[in-house]
Order: C-alpha cells, then structure tokens, then sequence
C-alpha cells in the first residue's frame, strides 16, 4: 500500500496525540463543594473550568480519535497496489541517423518480449502503438537523435503507467552516439529515479559517411570564395557553394544523399528572396562554430531551420531539405573590400553553413564513463516518484473522509447528549 | 447515664479548663429557689441590704426590734435573695454545621461550647439542660436539672447528636421555659424567626446567649475556583472564583456584622466564635459577656 500524501498520516498522529493529550488536561466544571454560606457568593453568571490530569470522556476520545484518523486516512490518499510488483516497461527506440540499421533495433525489441510503451525519437519523441505492426513500421530517419527528448518523453509515458504498476523498467535501443547527447542529457536523466537498461545499436561508422568535396565558384575576386578556399576539406559531405543564381542542374545536384547546396548570393540579383522591410546594417553574425564581427548589412528575410542568426536573433542563414540533401541560404553580405573573410572567425563561422544537412554530425559513440551513468545503478524507477498529487486519487478517499464527518456527527450528538445529562 | 469513657476522656481537659469560672445572670432572677444569682426577692437571708418602714402585712418576725426600742419605729430587716437560674442549651444540628466536611469544626466546637457552657452553669449550681435534635430527626429535650452527673449526661446527649438536615430551631426554642437560654449556631437557618422567638423569651423575664459558631474556612475559603453548594439548599450553587471572592467577603462581614447589631440590640448576649479559638477560651468569653 502506498500513499498519495503521507504526511497527512504524521499530522493526524500528532492530532490524535493532541486529542488525547486534551482529555487529559480536561478542563471541566468544578465539582459542587459543600459552603454553608454559599448564600454570600455573588449570584453571577461563571463559565470557570477546573483542570484534571485523569483521562476523561474515553467514548468521547475514542470517536474523535477515530475521526481524525479516517480523516487522516482519507486526505493521506492509501492506494492499494493492484498489481502488486508489476513492472512496466518502457522502451526508447532510437531512429536517427546514427542507426546505422533499424533491423536491429527490430530483432532486440522481439527479443525483449511486450512493451507498454514503445518511443521512437530522433530529434523529437513519438509514442508508437505498443505492438509488432509498430515495430515493424519504424522509419529511420536523417534527424540528429535527442536522448534530452527521448528521456523527457518516457519520463511522460511513466507518469501515465505509475498508478497500474510499481515498478518502470526503462531500456534504451540506441547507439548511444555523442551527438545525440545534449547539455540537458544529464539533468535530464538525472530526473530519472531508475536505473535505464541500455541496448546497443550498432552506429553509423565513418566509411559510411558521404566523402567530403567543395565546389566552389571560380571567381578568385569574389572575398567568400576566397575565405572558404582556406577551410579544411573535411566536411563530411558533399557542398556546393552558389554565389550567383541558382541553376536547376544544382538543384538536381543538391537532392542527392549527402550533397550540401549551399546558396550565397554575392548581390541582389542573384536571389529572389524576399527583402526585409527595412533595409539596415548590423554589428555581427554567429552560427554553431564561430561568429563574425562586422559591419554587415542586411537585405533578405530567410525562412527554414536556422543555423546562422544575426546579433538580434534574426536568422541569417537558414537550410531547407531538398530531397535527400538540402540547401542552404546564407544572407550573409560580404563587402568586397573587405578582408573579413580572410580571417580565423570568418572560417569558424564557415563550418557550420558547409557542414552536412542536419549539422554536423558526431557519430562516435559516447564515452564509457557517459554510458555509465546514463545506464545508472540501483533499482527501478519506482512507480509512486510519477504520481503526481494533482492526478493521482484514491478510490479509499472519499469513504474514508465519509466515515470521519459520521463519527464526527456521532461526536457531537454525543457530547450534546452528555451535556444535557450533565 | 453516664457518657461513655472515651467521651469522657476526650472532654476532662475541657471541663478541667472551665472550673473555676462563673457565669452570673445578666440581671436579677426571680426564682424561689436559692442560688448563686442575685433574686428580685427581698428575703430574710444573712445578707443585709436595708430597712423599711413596717407596713400592714408584713411579717413580724422581720421587724427589727432593737431599732424599735431606739426610735420608736418599726422597720424591718431587708436582704436580697439568692437564688438559681435554669438554663438550658439549645444546640443547633441542622447540616450547616458539619463543616468543613472532611474536619467538621464547626459540629465540634458547639458540642465543646455546650458541654464547657453546661459544666460552667452547673458549677454555679444553676439546672441545665440541653435541646437539640438526636440522630433519628427527633428533638430531644434535656431538662434543666441540677444533679451531679447532669453534665455527664448532657455530654452523652450531645456526643450521639448527628448534624443534619434543615429542621428550624425556632420550634424548640418557642418550646423552652428556661431562665437563660443559649443558643449554639451559625445563624444560617431560619435566624429571624430564631430572633423573634428569642426577643419573646427575654420580655418574659429570661435571659439569652448566642453563640455564633463561624467556621475559618467560611471566612477565608479555599483561593482556587470552588462550586459553592449550600449544604441546607442544594439548589443554591454558586461559582467562588477570585473575581468573586472580595465581594464574598464583603457580603459575609457585613451579614455578621447586622446579625451582632440586631441580637445585641434585642438583648441578647451574642458572641462570635471562631473554630481556631480554643473552646475553654471560647466559653469564658461567653460567659464573662453575660456581665453587666
């Protein structure tokens, strides 16, 4: 049996305590003493009590013990465990792009028998319907895998199975790789009150990954070209980079699995974005790995998943998916006499706009000391740390608080009986 | 019959304490008998008071012969009487008495003020008696007698009387021939109509004592929240707290204080008597306020 509130027990103990403490400090009217001149007393109207450290009134104690215990009882909330050492499982299924193969994931989930919750999660956490058909329908896809939201959502599920088991068994189908861990991951599973069963996927390996290239335009002049010819080569994907209008033969070229179109007008003309209302300039630019400060101006409004923003927050560049790669678009003007882009910031802001769609991407796995303590030791999650008060109820309640008014109206039937007695 | 030995015992120092005091009458008796109070009978007793001049019907015999010879006058001889004064005791039994429930001072100190006050008229060789309810609710009516174990009697009377009850002494007092009359009391039963009865016997010619018995709890009652119950109206009770406790007082003093003027006033030899006051002093202080 457990409680919802069970402090609600210790203050009705130390009611009870009270309670009995008052009865034996009753204070009563004092028993008539023969005066024989009684007849001098002042005829006045004396409500005055006398004490006594004897126990007194023990039907009268024993109601309001009782009382106060069925409420105690009652606003303490007892659940009767129904199934008494059930465990619930939960399961985080892993579908980014660092599976290197969901049949895996398939094959361990049949092999580890029914789940009550099954959780797909790349980036964002989806609950599947608890069965074969779902398993079997999973999808990888090329988002960066989140464990903060996969976590965030079992954590979700578990509030939802708390009040029909004890215990959460959580396991974790994934590769577990560095890019899926987040500065949130710990706190986050830190939050968890279990121990997390860890399933290992196989991960993307290197081999696998696109070989990195760099188109650039052949204009020597153009100061962009010029500062993004000095960058490393390994991307880890395909790039291209258009300073002038795009062409259909690059968008064809940017649909292809880890091919990177990267569209940087060098002038107004060369896009058709639309302009921003006011056209201004700004002090500086900051993406994912480095930041500019400059003065640049600012002449489009771009739309898409942000990876570059100006010093207000407005995005600067942003990448949209375009079949199985994706386009960039960099509002991002450089003036030609400037040698910004000739320097160390300017090839640190760079490597974000060239890295492969979706970011960059860290498949290694995570460290042996990370795997640790995001496997944890110890127990199960309980189930009674996901009840919450607000949404938990015990089906004892409401009897129990019945019980505590009927022998509270006992109570005062009988202490107005004994009144009138006395 | 005699009391019995424990009794006795327990009374010899209090009869031992009062030998030896006289209780005078307040004023001249007018009994035949002779005794040790002045008489308003002129006699022919050894003690000579004056001369008068001899009237037709007087007796001879108390014609001074000698004065006769040497003024050719006759006077005769006279001399005031002696003679004795019935008193009998009125002892209040009503239940006001027993008080202080758990010592009873009260009840004890009147039977001592009885058995004191019984010993001292008796020594003046005065009859005494005593009244007072017995312990079936029956007065019982001693009368003045002047034998020698009268005293012993009385205290075997008084020692089985039972205080209790709510009966009115003015029956038994309006019942009583006595010269003096002495009642033993705390005046808290039926104390005017007590008065009245009490007046009637003194404009008879008799004298009257009261012994006002006041316990010292009554005076100063226990300093703690008390339920006061009269134990002869179980219907009056009333809440003794320290709020209430001056006014008390107050109303008790000056209760005391009318009932002495007015028992004063009528005549009537009235003194107050504590229950930490020895009983022996108690009684010569009765006895020596009957003095003029």
């Amino acid at each position: 049996m457990t409680w919802l509130l069970p402090s609600a027990l210790a203050i009705a103990a130390v009611t009870c305590i009270a309670l009995i403490a008052a009865h034996f400090i009753a204070r009563d009217r004092p028993v008539a003493e023969p005066l024989p001149t009684a007849r001098f007393v002042p005829d006045r109207r004396i409500h005055a009590r006398t004490t006594s450290i004897a126990l007194s009134d023990l039907l009268l104690l024993a109601l309001r013990i009782a009382a106060v215990a069925a409420i105690g009882l009652g606003i303490a909330g007892p659940i009767v465990a129904g199934a008494r050492g059930r465990i619930a499982r939960i399961v985080l299924v892993d579908r980014s792009r660092s599976v290197l193969s969901l049949a895996d994931a398939r094959d361990i989930l049949r092999a580890a028998g029914a789940a009550d919750v099954v959780i797909a999660f790349d980036s964002a956490a989806r609950t599947l319907d608890a069965g074969a058909r779902a398993i079997d329908s999973l999808d990888k896809t090329g988002a960066t895998g989140s464990l903060s939201a996969a976590l965030a959502a079992a954590s979700a599920a578990a509030t939802s199975l708390a009040s029909g088991a004890d215990s959460i068994e959580l396991a974790l189908v994934s590769p577990v790789s560095t890019e899926e861990l987040d500065a949130a991951t710990p706190a986050i599973r830190a939050a968890w009150p279990g121990r997390i069963r860890l399933m290992r996927l196989r991960p993307k390996t290197a081999s696998v990954v696109s070989p990195s290239a760099l188109e650039l335009p052949r204009e020597p002049n153009d100061p962009v070209v010029a500062g993004l010819s000095l960058l490393p080569r390994e991307l880890g994907a395909s790039v291209r980079v258009v300073r002038g209008r795009l062409t259909a033969a690059d968008s064809v070229w940017g649909r292809e699995a880890g091919h990177v179109l990267v569209h940087w007008p060098a002038a107004d003309s060369a896009t058709d974005w639309p302009a921003r209302p006011n056209l201004d300039a700004i002090g500086g630019v900051t993406s994912a790995t480095g930041a500019i400060v400059a003065r640049l101006p600012r002449l489009w409004s771009v739309s898409g998943r942000a990876i570059a923003r100006w010093a207000d927050g407005e995005p600067a560049a942003v990448e949209r998916t375009l079949g199985a790669g994706c386009i960039r678009d960099v509002a991002v003007v450089v003036d030609p006499a400037s040698d910004v882009t000739l320097r160390a910031p300017f090839r640190g802001f760079s490597r974000a706009l060239l890295a492969p769609c979706g970011g960059a991407r860290a498949f290694a796995p995570a460290d042996s000391a990370t795997l640790r303590a995001l496997a944890g030791v110890g127990p199960l999650a309980a189930a009674r740390n996901f009840r919450g008060a607000a949404d938990q109820t015990s089906r004892f309640t409401p009897w129990l608080l019945a019980l505590g008014a009927a022998l509270l109206l006992v109570e005062l039937a009988l202490r107005r009986s004994s009144r009138t007695l006395g | 019959m005699a009391p019995a030995p424990a009794a006795a015992a327990s009374y010899g120092a209090l009869l031992d304490a009062v030998r030896g005091v006289h209780w005078p009458a307040r004023r001249a008796v007018s009994s035949v008998l002779p005794g040790a109070h002045h008489s308003t009978l002129r006699g022919t007793s050894a003690e000579f008071t004056e001369y008068r001049l001899y009237r037709q019907g007087d007796d001879p015999r108390r014609v001074d012969w000698r004065l006769l010879a040497r003024s050719d006058r006759a006077y005769i001889r006279l001399a005031n009487d002696r003679a004795v004064l019935p008193t009998t005791i009125v002892l209040d039994t009503s239940a006001s008495m027993a008080f202080p429930v758990t010592t009873r001072d009260k009840w004890r100190l009147a039977q001592e003020l009885t058995i004191g006050l019984a010993a001292v008229a008796h020594a003046d060789g005065d009859p005494v008696g005593v009244a007072l309810h017995d312990a079936s609710g029956k007065t019982a009516i001693l009368p003045p007698r002047t034998r020698r174990d009268v005293v012993a009697e009385i205290a075997r009377v008084v020692l089985a009387g039972e205080p209790g009850g709510s009966d009115p002494l003015t029956p038994v007092l309006r019942a009583l021939r006595s010269a003096r009359l002495v009642l033993v009391s705390d005046l808290l039963g039926d104390e005017e109509e007590s008065l009245r009865a009490v007046r009637a016997h003194i404009v008879s010619g008799g004298e009257a004592h009261v012994a006002h018995v006041i316990a010292r709890e009554e005076l100063d009652p226990p300093r703690r929240t008390l339920l006061a119950a009269d134990p002869e109206q179980g219907f009056v009770q009333r809440m003794l707290v320290e709020a209430t406790r001056r006014e008390y007082e107050e109303r008790f003093a000056s209760w005391r204080a009318d009932v002495a003027r007015r028992w004063r006033a009528a005549g009537v030899s009235y003194t107050e008597v504590i229950t930490d006051e020895p009983a022996p002093r108690a009684v010569r202080r009765i006895a020596a306020a009957g003095e003029r």
